[in-house]
């Protein structure tokens, strides 16, 4: 396994919110590693996904659906579509002990939508783990800030 | 102002006016007329499971503060000092069994004794603390469902539920032990809308096919199945008007006993776990029973005002304004299972539900273009008409119709009606203006 310096982490999650933000979701689940968990955490940080409600925990099945509702055209909380733009900023390099290496950062996440944009903010933990030949996305956790506030909609990849 | 505004006129057996979700002087008035008048759910006991837990709540637009004293009774105060007016406890849950107001130190028990009153003697002789406890709401509990009242003479909170109760026992006994834990976190999402949206929604079976038509196509795909016949006009389902404002997407007949199960865990957990919990149901409750309780075990149940029972939820529905919402989702998990019956149940609740759920959400949006679209003048009602023809009555006493229809929706106006007008059969007294506290 190739080590990953922080250059190349910032570049993969550079590439990551470019493709997120033109919400080119198929070419993002192709990232994703088949074992794959895209989880936003609610009520704090810290909690056990399976003794506490996540607003998001998928694997790469559920990941599916939700990808294929949001192109079904008639997912009308995304329609008109969130416009996003995501600022990633203090990304840091954490090997661990398998095969995967743990990128944090945090992140600015502007999104705009009937005429309205909200702000959120938060931390990302990716998990990456090189596969065929190039690093894919294992994991990715992301700690919004307000995620034991009222939301009114989430429907966007975060 | 309210005293103008005619509720028998504005809220029609087929119809509603579109003020009842714009003006705010409606809005004011249901704060007191219903708020005030009749029991509001605000949580489950599990919520406070130890002596000294707390939860701030709001009634209507109040705060206040569910506690649990040290002889595991659970009490509802306002949450406002009785000195000059600050809140009392800041923290969304905690354990205390003490309050301190921060401003002057005025300290008081979980059950809002005052008994910290400091430099007393500047109040003189004649200054009697007792006048100075909290102010309390009344406490109705029902399966471990916390309802809170300021009305001193509202009926029991049994009397209040009434049928409802048929169905939130089989909501509980979902669990081999009879009782749910709502200790899982909770689902917080709003809407720039007047609070009635939500509640006509969760037990409107009408808008899914439409609304949720992007759910269902992937899940009928999944499965390889049609799920849109289910809310179709051709579907077996029925709505029961439960009373006293109360209803239900009734969605028994339809299933088998078999079949229930699935809708519940999706398939998500192991045969062995589901037959452990099927085998735990029939022991307690017999073959009988346990399919009766399957048979039920995905309903829609609205307790008026601002009670929806839901999947494996409790919705609490919070008004703000006249024009915006907080709705609060708390999920259950079912005490005595194997775990991966609960976590089957956590993923089929975020498949669906919250912020950045599969259903939820598309539901959100719709209320929000209600608000918008009801700035148009000139078109003044909204139509609540279906199957208004077909209500038959039933054998419990309720009256039923095809899914589809709205007679839920005519069934929680008509509540509303009476409770705006005075005219409650089942709260007598109503004051036109009351800060009706019990103590």
């Amino acid at each position: 396994m190739p080590s990953l310096s922080r250059q190349l982490a910032e570049e993969i999650l550079f590439e990551e919110a470019r493709i997120l933000d033109a919400r080119r979701y198929d070419e993002w689940f192709a990232m994703l590693t088949e074992d794959m968990i895209y989880w936003v955490p609610c009520n704090g940080d810290g909690i056990d996904p399976n003794r506490e409600i996540s607003l998001v925990y998928d694997d790469h099945a559920r990941l599916r659906d939700r990808i294929d509702r949001l192109a079904s055209g008639v997912a009308h909380a995304q329609s008109p579509p969130s416009e996003t733009c995501r600022l990633i900023s203090n990304v840091q390099v954490e090997q661990t002990p398998d095969d995967t290496t743990v990128i944090s950062s945090a992140f600015l996440l502007y999104e705009l939508r009937h005429s309205r944009q909200r702000l959120f903010a938060g931390r990302y933990h990716h998990r990456l783990r090189f596969e065929d030949g190039r690093w894919k996305i294992a994991s990715k956790k992301a700690v919004l800030l307000n995620n034991n506030e009222v939301i009114d909609n989430l429907t966007f990849i975060v | 102002m309210a005293g103008q505004l005619n509720f028998n006129e504005l809220v029609q057996n087929e119809r509603v006016h579109r003020k009842i979700y714009t003006e705010a002087d409606v809005f004011d008035a249901e704060m007191e007329q219903i708020f005030e008048h009749t029991w509001v759910f605000v949580g489950h006991e599990s919520e406070v499971a130890a002596v000294g837990d707390y939860k701030t709540i709001t009634i209507g637009t109040q705060p206040a503060i569910m506690t649990r004293d040290e002889d595991g009774r659970i009490h509802i105060l306002m949450n406002r000092c009785m000195h000059r007016g600050s809140t009392i406890c800041q923290a969304e849950r905690g354990n205390s069994n003490y309050f301190r107001c921060w401003y002057h130190g005025w300290t008081y028990t979980n059950r809002g004794e005052l008994v910290g009153l400091p430099y007393a003697a500047g109040y003189g002789t004649s200054f009697d603390r007792n006048k100075f406890n909290l102010k309390r709401a009344k406490v109705g509990i029902y399966r471990g469902l916390v309802f809170a009242s300021l009305n001193p003479e509202v009926p029991e909170i049994s009397d209040h539920l009434a049928r409802t109760k048929h169905y939130i026992d089989l909501f509980m006994d979902l669990s081999p032990e009879g009782e749910v834990e709502a200790r899982c976190g909770t689902h917080k999402y709003g809407y720039d809308g007047n609070w009635k949206f939500q509640m006509e929604n969760g037990v409107d079976g009408y808008h899914p096919n439409f609304v949720h038509q992007s759910f269902f196509e992937v899940q009928g795909k999944k499965l390889g199945r049609k799920v849109m016949k289910l809310f179709s006009e051709t579907s077996a389902y029925q709505c029961k008007d439960l009373g006293n404002g109360h209803s239900i997407l009734d969605m028994a007949p339809q299933r088998k006993a078999n079949r229930p199960i699935n809708n519940i865990l999706r398939g998500a957990a192991s045969k062995a776990s589901t037959d452990l919990y099927l085998d735990s149901l029939v022991r307690r409750y017999g073959e009988e029973r346990t399919s009766e309780i399957l048979g039920a075990s995905n309903v829609n149940l609205a307790v008026f005002p601002n009670l929806l029972i839901i999947g494996i939820q409790f919705r609490n529905v919070l008004p703000v304004s006249v024009n915006r919402t907080d709705v609060y989702l708390t999920p259950t998990t079912l005490k005595g299972v194997p775990e991966e019956i609960n976590i089957a149940r956590l993923r089929a609740h975020e498949a669906f539900y919250g912020s950045a759920g599969g259903g939820a959400p598309d539901d959100v949006e719709m209320f929000n273009r209600c608000t918008a679209g009801l700035r148009v003048k000139g078109a003044e009602w909204l139509e609540l008409s279906r199957g208004m023809e077909r209500e038959h009555p039933t054998a419990d006493g309720s009256v039923a119709a095809q899914i589809t229809d709205e007679l839920p929706q005519r069934a929680f106006y008509r509540q509303w009606r009476d409770l705006m007008c005075g005219s409650a059969a089942n709260i007598k007294e109503l004051r036109p203006r009351s800060v009706a506290v019990i103590d």
